[in-house]
């Protein structure tokens, strides 16, 4: 019996830290969500592709704590160009093929990775420790301690820059009113584009902080993209908090139903709470656009 | 300084103002008087790149600036302080007022260290705002939102600034405030086009006025003749 609850609760911290990414990803769809009122529905795209940017960094001899700065540049770049080439030019015809095209890019995305590093699954090397701590009988991973540290230090500086520089509290004022915006003299449009740089780059670090556990391959990113959005949807796009407690009860439901129910039913938990959370309070969570169209 | 030529604007299919013409002369205080729905905000929202004008142009300073996105006419001087006062409710007084001198700040720190001098000025002409600096903006009372609008536009140094309906919704007693306000820009030398349903405050305090009715100017001329004029009063002083 007890060796059975430490099995669970094993389970449950593992996946509770995996979680914290989940939030750190639906955290990127809460940026650009504030500022622009649009989302990349190919984020896990972005995450992926992360990861083996990441990859192909340590792979020409850099070392990983300077891989993740260079995926994140590479991240940032991707998101701009997703709202600039694509998300910019929907919403100027005032329609919301925007949506369609991010998970287009985001085909495309997962195309190149195929073409480019293969369509297996590879593992990602880290400098980290090998083996595991301790905390009351439960063992925890270094990669699994690097996911939940990164993840929430990412958020909290972001979060920091928002409410504490002056570009930050800019962007702020162009979620609460555009036009208000502009004529102060901030060019509101930047400033969207900017939301989607920074969430592509925390993207791109979600995946070089998760690829040492899961591994990369192309076809991690549409499930990621599912979770995140599961996480979004179900704490809403105005709570970091919010974020961060259904990313690590998606992260521990998924290991619970893998582990009891058998690993197809891994993936359960979230579509589960998708649909519960869209048919039961739809509006109240995400504004109406966006769920007429998913 | 500011000059309209045959402006067209409006939106969906018909033109709120047609072919309006108007000169602001720097130094001056211009107002434009007409009941609600005449066009005077279609007409403001063009000048200040809000609303992309169908016809006519634009020029401040001289050069044209019709059809620029409304944050490059903001920075070049010519700022809107909107209708309906539009502060940045879950942002503190503070930030709000920073927000207007924006394109003047360091992006990042130690912009509050920049900004330390104009918020004072700021603070001494409305001390309410630097009570409640750290309030958000939403929380003010309306009379107080329209001082921290106010505030927020002469934080960015303009050369003009267009006022619409800053009276809009206030208490009398808060709109007498108001134009002791406007009166004391007016007086500093700050060139103000004062958009306005209340004409008779509206006139008293300008130097020229433009009167607009269903979407045209149907007169013009200095603001104490207009206060004078038999149809002015019946109309709009009655």
């Amino acid at each position: 019996m007890n060796a059975d609850f430490l099995a669970l609760a094993q389970m449950a911290v593992g996946g509770g830290l995996m979680g914290m990414a989940y939030a750190l990803m639906a955290y990127g769809f809460q940026l650009t969500y504030t500022a622009g009122k649009s989302v990349n529905f190919g984020q896990g795209e972005l995450v992926m592709l992360g990861a083996f940017i990441g990859l192909s960094l340590t792979g020409i001899g850099l070392p990983y704590w300077a891989a993740v700065p260079g995926a994140m540049v590479a991240g940032a770049a991707l998101g701009w160009f997703v709202e600039r080439a694509a998300v910019r030019l929907a919403l100027q015809q005032r329609n919301e093929g925007w949506i369609l095209l991010t998970i287009i890019v985001g085909l495309f995305g997962v195309s190149a990775a195929e073409n480019i590093w293969g369509r297996d699954d590879k593992p990602f090397p880290v400098p980290w420790p090998e083996g595991a701590l301790e905390f009351f009988g439960i063992s925890v991973t270094w990669p699994e301690l690097v996911i939940a540290a990164g993840a929430l230090g990412m958020m909290a500086l972001v979060e920091l820059a928002k409410r504490y520089t002056m570009l930050g509290i800019a962007v702020q004022a162009v979620s609460a009113d555009p036009d208000s915006a502009e004529l102060c003299g901030i060019r509101s449009k930047s400033a969207i584009s900017l939301s989607w740089a920074v969430s592509g780059a925390a993207a791109a670090f979600a995946g070089t902080i998760i690829a040492p556990v899961t591994t990369v391959g192309p076809t991690m990113a549409a499930a990621l993209t599912l979770k995140a959005f599961s996480v979004a949807v179900v704490a809403g796009l105005d709570s970091g908090f919010g974020l961060v407690l259904a990313g690590i009860a998606l992260g521990s439901a998924e290991n619970l139903s893998g582990f009891l129910l058998g690993s197809g039913w891994r993936e359960a938990p979230g579509l589960i709470l998708l649909i519960l959370a869209l048919a039961l309070r739809p509006q109240g969570i995400f504004g109406k656009k966006i769920i007429r169209k998913v | 300084m500011l000059k309209a030529e045959n402006l067209c604007a409006g939106y969906g299919g018909n033109d709120a103002i047609r072919e309006i013409s108007i000169e602001v002369v720097e130094g001056s205080c211009v107002a434009l008087v007409g009941a609600n729905g005449a066009g005077k905000s279609t007409l403001v929202k063009s000048l200040c790149g809000l609303l992309a004008p169908r016809k006519g142009k634009v020029f401040f300073d001289k050069i044209e600036i019709t059809g620029l996105p409304a944050s490059e006419i903001a920075r070049r001087g010519l700022c809107l302080c909107p209708e309906g006062r539009r502060v940045f409710a879950p942002l503190t007084v503070e930030e709000n007022l920073l927000l207007g001198a924006y394109p003047r700040l360091p992006s990042f720190v130690p912009f509050r260290k920049a900004a330390s001098g104009e918020l004072k000025c700021i603070y001494d002409m409305f001390p309410k705002l630097e009570e409640r600096r750290s309030q958000q903006a939403g929380s003010l009372s309306g009379g107080e939102q329209q001082m921290l609008a106010i505030g927020r536009v002469l934080m960015a140094r303009p050369s003009l600034i267009i006022l619409d309906e800053p009276s809009m919704g206030l208490a009398p007693v808060v709109v007498k405030e108001v134009f002791k306000a406007i009166l004391s820009l007016r007086n500093s030398g700050i060139t103000i086009l004062l958009s306005e349903q209340f004409a008779r405050s509206a006139l008293a305090i300008s130097d020229n006025a433009y009167i607009i009715e269903r979407g045209k100017v149907v007169l013009d001329g200095s603001s104490t003749d207009l206060a004078k004029n038999p149809a002015v009063i019946e109309a709009y002083l009655g």
